[in-house]
């Protein structure tokens, strides 16, 4: 086993933190906004009305500015997988990578392609044929998501694969499992809804801009109405599936819900509180103090009034027995590589679940590797190992409550904004346009603090129970690392200020100066079934 | 025979949207409602949109 410096292994998960987050800045508005500008043109179809044309032709111009740049910055994370994490792509690129075609090959390819009629085709299709092709857009852009999503589940709660000891990894086992993963459903429609609540309050909060300074007002309250309506129900189906998320993690990755909890030893049903805040201190793994609700823990995350919730030292004590079975497995499997013996083999398969305990072990073995383990220093090596099954407990905690925190404030935005809209009193609530205004970036950053706990909670792992981080890495230098990693944080902070100037300059100059389609050519309007009275749109 | 022709591609659609929903609301019961939530989404914002629409219509005051 190759010895991979540790600082190379922190700055590849930083450079990976830092990619994927920024990419994560741009997905969820192409996420969202592509079903958006369905909805505003199927309104358009139906009813006939230009405003409709105008909205989707509008916004669809942001999505565009934002579909560039969410593009250019996802293509390098599909490398960084080969370059930073090549043992982590051996052991599971026969599981990862398929996911990661099709998205390629199906997904990216009918959005990439069918985005160019949706921006070029208003003139050259019929009104039905165009509302179709914005369809396959949208369609395509949550395949797209759909895809990775897959990918990912596979990593915290492999499915469809088996270990092989011929091949030292994963190896496809079945793609129904892999794709009807749990894991991999409720995350995707978690996080697609996601979108729909970034792409929601971005639309709201522009249009509640326009309404601020009196401008394009029939625009903007058509615009304001759909977002808020859109955003309400998104919000409610986010919430939801991350309740799904939970009851999974409660099952399959117990440490990650701790960690979330803050919850250093087991709950105590139905009383547990769930904790509002608290400062967790890694080092003395305690909480210095804690505010919380009682009565809600147990039915929030078991969906019961009696069932506790593991604490991380009962984890960390149940890890003991793994750990030491997981060195058996991995000497096993290594006297196997050289000797084939079958009773090498019948040890090997006997420890095989616990394997990836086995490596996680290896950190605090002799050049990293259990074998050279000394028969008499191994309790202290397993006693050295079980901390180290905890992920960073203050990190997966409190990005997890900054996420919770801002859906509840959508959760109330968007019905405020809806009730409001409804009532047509949008003009006489300035302050709630200002807090719809001022939150246009909150949802993007709730997704960063979900996926920061999603991601940090699954830690020590790449794959979940199999193998850990540590050893995941390339065995680059660290000047290397440095090297690219300033590279990564230039490239992508020109992405960002070029997104932000963009969407502000566009934002700002509106519908009526939207040179791609001027209002001088607009179709005139058609009477419709929804026509009571003929208005100008 | 084009009223035939449509009459036919729909009920084709009807068939194979009834198996998807048999088969993924087995299998996979969050990805089939996301598809059903996402089409009840478009349609609720859609329809918030006309009603405004009718709410001016029949309304003589300039309110948004």
């Amino acid at each position: 086993m190759e010895f991979i410096d540790p600082n190379v292994v922190d700055l590849s998960r930083f450079q990976f933190a830092l990619t994927a987050l920024y990419h994560f800045m741009f997905v969820p508005l192409t996420l969202g906004l592509t079903f958006m500008l369905a909805a505003m043109e199927t309104v358009y179809v139906v009813t006939g009305r230009q405003i409709y044309k105008d909205m989707a032709q509008f916004w669809g111009k942001l999505f565009g500015i934002n579909f560039a740049i969410g593009v250019a910055t996802g293509i390098t994370m599909e490398f960084e997988f080969g370059t930073n994490w090549s043992m982590y792509s051996h052991f599971f690129g026969d599981m990862f990578g398929t996911p990661l075609a099709i998205e390629g090959l199906m997904a990216f390819f009918m959005e990439s392609t069918f985005v160019g009629l949706m921006f070029f085709g208003w003139d050259r299709l019929s009104k039905q044929a165009h509302l179709a092709i914005t369809y396959l857009v949208a369609l395509g852009s949550n395949l797209s998501a759909l895809w990775i999503l897959i990918a990912n589940a596979g990593m915290n709660m492999p499915e469809g694969a088996h270990f092989d000891p011929e091949t030292m990894r994963m190896q496809f086992e079945s793609f129904v499992n892999l794709v009807f993963n749990p894991d991999a459903q409720a995350k995707f429609v978690h996080t697609s809804v996601a979108g729909y609540v970034s792409a929601a309050m971005f639309v709201m909060g522009i249009s509640a801009f326009y309404l601020l300074r009196g401008q394009h007002r029939q625009f903007a309250a058509r615009s304001f109405r759909m977002a808020a309506l859109f955003g309400i129900i998104s919000t409610v189906a986010v919430i939801t599936l991350g309740d799904v998320l939970g009851r999974l993690d409660y099952e399959k990755q117990p440490t990650k819900i701790a960690a979330i909890e803050g919850l250093w030893h087991t709950s105590k049903p139905p009383f547990e509180p769930w904790i509002l805040a608290a400062l967790p201190d890694d080092a003395k793994q305690e909480n210095h103090f804690e505010v919380g609700v009682p009565l809600v823990l147990t039915p929030l995350i078991t969906h019961t009034f009696d069932q506790p919730i593991t604490g991380m030292h009962e984890l960390e004590d149940a890890a003991g027995p793994r750990i030491r079975s997981g060195i058996e497995a991995v000497s096993a499997l290594r006297r196997y590589g050289v000797t084939h013996s079958d009773v090498d083999l019948a040890l090997f398969t006997q420890h095989e679940q616990d394997m990836g305990y086995g490596l996680l072990a290896a950190r605090h073995a002799p050049n990293q590797d259990v074998t050279n383990i000394p028969e008499n220093q191994i309790d202290a090596v397993v006693k050295a190992t079980q901390p180290d099954i905890l992920p960073n407990v203050f990190v997966t905690f409190w990005s997890f409550r900054f996420m919770v925190f801002l859906s509840l404030w959508f959760f109330a935005l968007f019905a405020i904004s809806a009730y409001v809209s409804l009532k047509r009193r949008l003009e006489h609530n300035k302050l709630l346009l200002k807090l719809c205004m001022w939150s246009i970036p909150l949802p993007i950053l709730a997704t960063e603090f979900g996926w920061i706990t999603a991601e940090a909670g699954r830690q020590p792992w790449t794959v979940f129970g199999w193998l850990p981080t540590f050893l995941s890495a390339s065995s680059h230098g660290v000047s290397y690392m440095v090297f690219s990693l300033i590279g990564f944080v230039l490239l992508y902070s020109v992405f960002i200020a070029a997104e932000l100037y963009l969407m502000f300059k566009f934002a700002r100059l509106g519908p009526e100066h939207d040179s791609m389609e001027p209002h001088a050519q607009h179709d005139a309007p058609k009477p419709s079934a929804f026509d009571m009275h003929p208005t100008a749109s | 025979m084009t009223k035939l022709l449509r009459l036919a591609g729909l009920a084709v659609v009807l068939v194979v949207s009834l198996l998807f929903a048999v088969f993924v609301g087995d299998q996979g019961p969050w990805y089939f409602a996301w598809v059903i939530g996402t089409v009840m989404i478009i349609l609720i914002s859609g329809a918030g949109a006309i009603m405004l629409d009718a709410q001016s219509n029949l309304s003589s005051d300039e309110e948004i």
